[in-house]
């Protein structure tokens, strides 16, 4: 069934990719298909519980078939059907052939060779199929994220994207290569017994940090998210980052890590949520702020992986079981958390044509569905009960606590980790509370967001749809845990005990009673104020008489408090000229908060490279005596060599 | 989970929760006129603005959308649930379970989340400094609260309230209650952080944040606050005292002793203190984290001895 349904699967996204580019509809139809047969196999054999596995006598590049859907890849393949699914659906209404007549073609195509692919990656149980499947998943990646290639920006974006992922899976290929040389067989499976493979799991985790997007290696994220259209940016930081904490948990639960792995893991996802959020509360880009957002929910997903592994190690320890829950629960809540933030991104950037926050405002009343489902989103990933962002940094916590409480020496790791992952909800709080108040409330700052309108049908059916998941997996988390369970239990045969270890089903309860009595209370007040009377009348602000547009406080301006602190590493540019004299010249404000780690560490290094390059080629200029001199010169050098040696 | 919870209990702890609340600003004002030598306002004039307010009509920006009324709905909610997980005394929280101190916490952070949402649903520059300020200073607040909850955490070797406010006197209570009582001025936006006096200030936080909400909406923002007050006041003093092992009866008594103490102690630090520069306040802020956090390392190197 399992088998049956995956065949359906890859069938379905493979005729989607012959058919897009030329008929819409068959191309809607077969990838919602293929999506849900994704879903359903991973529903599966999540709460089925045999894993499946299939070996073929097939061989593709000398390498026979070997494809596997546990219950780690399965949570991956689950996320991948609901994401692919809504941002399918959304595509129809938001880049249509009548506007992008040229684009919309190819982006049907590379669509479902996208999710092709990252199927296929999620599957293969081989090593030179992993890496061809990985290979061809970046280069669709790439095309989507430059659909719009007259557009140097988006050019750019992609460029970058495709030299950062390239320089992942140079590490990939390092790593996949050991591992055939030591086994003898690219054939992948458990090899926790082989200690000395320990070493070799550094080089996995550069070539998949990169693609998760885990700070340092976020480089190429912001700009590829921000750049790339809104159904390309939910599906990329809502699934194809989340191959990359695939990889990691897929080959932390396979081979043997070494110790300071997981130290480094807690550390850099510490670093990375709470810098990741401060670069996101200084954006001005509203999809540059939810790229950044991703950096942070990667680095609390890598809390949860790091400690779930310095638990492991440390006697199974059991809040290492929490932390591997709620990291794994935190892959499915971001991502449907973030596609959906994204795709109210994309109906706000149809709407009125700019990501600019300062430029938007007041855009509530022409898209009141955008606004609310934007408002849940942020309530969402900024971890606030009763949504479901909070449930799985619930479980970090719970796993957190327990570590510091059984004070051995990993409280050097936990203590940081949970101050940690305070400021960065807070911050979070922060960033979403500027990002809904500046586009979607008071006045509308510039022409841009006056002539907005809500979304269409196909674009709010899969927001919807989005919003819907998440609710359901806030107000009953305990039906996430049988799979939590199994997937734990595939990583560590130790962690699959069924019964819950924590009172998901009391806070499912606490959740649902809490969003009832919101509403009750909602309901109550709008009745009270109703009878005693509404009266409109302009905002009252100390009484000052001649309110503008311009007064009211700017994303900037409302971040300002705290980035301030993160100034040390955002390294804010600013240019300001302002009016002097009896006849001033033009005026100017600009200000700009640069990718620092881009900019500052990889441009320069890049740039170092390049010279070297260009230095080198120096030495070959076409003229034909001096290649004889260098002959010569090997040459002898070459014989004095042999006549020492 | 607690199920002995009759039908009547919960109710009944509410009604305590929301109606005592209103009685603490009044206690504070009253302290602030007795140390400046007035006669000040009544001890029940917050009872009487609350009934004022709910019966006004209310007047609304012509920018606000519905969530303007929504939004004090939704802080209001959260405060009082959070309130129904505190445990009160021996007898416990009304809904106990593993992980309800992050249940508490985040509930105040939703607090903060719908509050100063609404402040920026009218555009005024007023509601945006307010608004920007309290998440800002909000960052530093919760880091220090975490690190205090998890200093009783490790303490008690416990992630329930219940049981982790039931410590005996520990060398690091000291610690944490001077760390705590700076972070209930934060959160409360009392003096040296704000002033809940002035109005039509340029350094306030939590006042400039509601000054367009009337009526009901206003009447709720108020009353939520006053509980939020008596939260974090009974949160301290169980934090510091061992009130939970106590008789029922004097645990009571030693609750309500501590609770008017800190409550008096608040009007002090009012009537003594000017309110600091704004660029110093997440200097203090700073500090009270750092408190929080000697009290954490206390706990989790004083056991491994």
């Amino acid at each position: 069934m399992t088998g049956d349904l995956l065949l359906l699967s890859l069938i379905c996204l493979a005729a989607g990719t012959a058919v897009g580019p030329r008929l819409a509809g068959a191309w809607l139809a077969l990838t919602l298909a293929g999506a849900s047969a994704a879903l359903g196999a991973a529903i599966l054999v999540l709460y089925g519980g045999a894993a499946w596995e299939w070996r073929s006598a097939v061989s593709l590049g000398g390498e026979a078939l070997h494809l596997r859907l546990d219950a780690v890849s399965a949570m991956f393949m689950a996320l991948l059907g609901v994401v692919g699914g809504a941002g399918a659906v959304f595509a129809q209404g938001y880049w249509t052939d009548g506007e992008h007549p040229d684009s919309a073609p190819r982006g049907r195509l590379w669509w479902d060779a996208m999710l092709l692919s990252m199927s296929v990656v999620l599957l293969s149980s081989n090593g030179l199929h992993f890496l061809i499947a990985w290979e061809l998943f970046a280069i669709s990646s790439y095309f989507l994220i430059s659909l719009e290639r007259e557009r140097r920006e988006a050019r750019a974006a992609g460029w970058l994207f495709l030299a950062a992922s390239h320089a992942g899976t140079l590490c990939l290929f390092a790593f996949f290569a050991v591992l055939a040389g030591r086994n003898g067989t690219w054939d992948l499976g458990p090899m926790q017994g082989r200690a000395e493979l320990a070493p070799f799991f550094w080089l996995a985790l550069a070539g998949f940090g990169v693609k998760a997007g885990l700070f340092p290696m976020h480089v190429w994220l912001p700009s590829a998210h921000a750049s790339a259209p809104s159904h390309v940016s939910a599906l990329m930081s809502g699934m194809a980052i989340n191959m990359g904490v695939y990889g990691i948990v897929r080959f932390s639960g396979w081979m043997p890590a070494p110790a300071l792995a997981g130290w480094a893991m807690v550390g850099a996802g510490a670093c990375g949520a709470v810098l990741g959020i401060a670069f996101a509360l200084a954006q001005n880009d509203l999809k540059r702020l939810l790229a950044y957002c991703s950096v942070e929910n990667v680095g609390v997903i890598f809390m949860g992986l790091g400690g779930a592994m310095l638990g492991a190690a440390h006697g199974d320890a059991p809040w290492g079981r929490l932390l591997l829950a709620g990291a794994l629960l935190h892959v499915w809540n971001h991502g449907l958390c973030k596609s959906l933030l994204f795709l109210c991104a994309g109906s706000v950037l149809h709407a009125t044509g700019t990501r600019e926050m300062s430029r938007l405002g007041g855009l509530w009343r022409a898209m009141p569905w955008t606004a609310a489902l934007f408002a849940m989103g942020s309530v969402a990933i900024s971890g606030l009960p009763p949504l479901n962002g909070f449930v799985s940094e619930w479980l970090v916590y719970l796993g957190l606590f327990d570590a510091v409480s059984g004070r051995g020496v990993l409280g050097w790791a936990a203590m940081p980790a949970a101050v940690a992952l305070a400021g960065a909800g807070a911050l979070a709080l922060a960033s979403f509370v500027k990002a809904g108040a500046v586009v979607f409330l008071g006045a509308a700052r510039t022409e841009a967001a006056a002539p907005a309108h809500e979304c269409g049908a196909l674009m709010r059916a899969p927001m919807l749809a989005l919003g819907g998941a998440c609710a359901l997996l806030a107000l009953a988390p305990a039906a996430a845990w049988p799979a939590l369970a199994r997937a734990t239990g595939a990583w560590h045969p130790a962690w699959a005990d069924p019964a819950t270890p924590v009172p998901l089903a009391v806070l499912g309860f606490v959740n649902t009673a809490l969003a009832l009595c919101l509403a009750a209370a909602v309901g109550a007040l709008w009745a009270r104020v109703r009878v005693n009377g509404l009266r409109r009348a302009p905002t009252w602000d100390c009484g000052y008489a001649a309110p503008d547009a311009r007064m009211q406080y700017t994303g900037g301006s409302f971040g300002r408090t705290a980035s301030d602190w993160f100034s040390w590493i955002l390294l804010p540019e600013r240019v300001m000229r302002r009016p002097r004299g009896p006849f001033p010249p033009n005026t100017v404000l600009f200000e700009r908060v640069p990718e620092t780690v881009l900019e500052r560490l990889v441009s320069p290094v890049a740039a170092g490279v390049m010279r070297l390059a260009s230095g080198a080629r120096r030495l070959q200029h076409g003229r034909v005596q001096f290649y004889i001199v260098y002959l010569v010169g090997g040459i002898t050098v070459l014989a004095i060599l042999a006549l020492l040696g | 989970m607690n199920t002995a919870v009759s039908f009547l209990e919960l109710p009944a702890r509410l009604a305590a929760w929301l109606l005592l609340a209103p009685l603490l600003p009044g206690i504070i004002n009253r302290v602030k006129a007795w140390v400046a030598g007035r006669r000040g306002p009544p001890l029940l004039q917050l009872y009487y603005d609350l009934a004022r307010l709910w019966r006004k009509s209310v007047v609304m920006s012509t920018l606000a959308s519905p969530g303007f009324i929504v939004g004090p709905a939704v802080a209001w909610v959260a405060v009082a649930g959070a309130a129904l997980l505190m445990p009160i005394g021996a007898a416990g929280g009304a809904l106990s379970f593993r992980g309800d101190v992050l249940l508490l916490i985040y509930l105040l952070a939703l607090a903060r989340f719908a509050t100063a949402w609404a402040a920026l649903e009218t555009g005024s520059a007023f509601e945006g400094m307010g608004a920007a300020r309290e998440v800002s200073f909000g960052v530093l607040a919760e880091a220090a609260l975490i690190a205090a909850v998890l200093s009783l955490s490790v303490q008690s070797g416990s992630t329930t309230l219940d049981a982790m406010l039931a410590p005996s006197a520990w060398p690091g209570a000291v610690l944490l209650a001077s760390g705590l009582f700076a972070v209930l001025l934060a959160e409360n936006c009392r003096v040296p952080f704000d002033d809940p006096n002035t109005h039509l200030e340029l350094t306030m936080i939590h006042e400039a944040m509601v000054l367009d909400h009337s009526g009901p909406p206003l009447a709720v923002v108020l009353h939520g606050a006053s509980v939020k007050l008596l939260l974090f006041a009974v949160l301290l003093s169980e934090a510091a005292l061992p009130i939970g092992r106590l008789a029922p009866g004097a645990g009571a008594a030693a609750l309500a002793g501590s609770v008017l103490a800190v409550t008096a102690g608040i009007g002090l630090v009012e009537s003594f203190m000017a309110r600091f520069a704004f660029r110093r306040v997440p200097l203090l802020l700073t500090a009270a984290f750092l408190l929080c956090l000697f009290a954490l390392v206390l706990a989790w190197k004083g056991g491994a001895q």
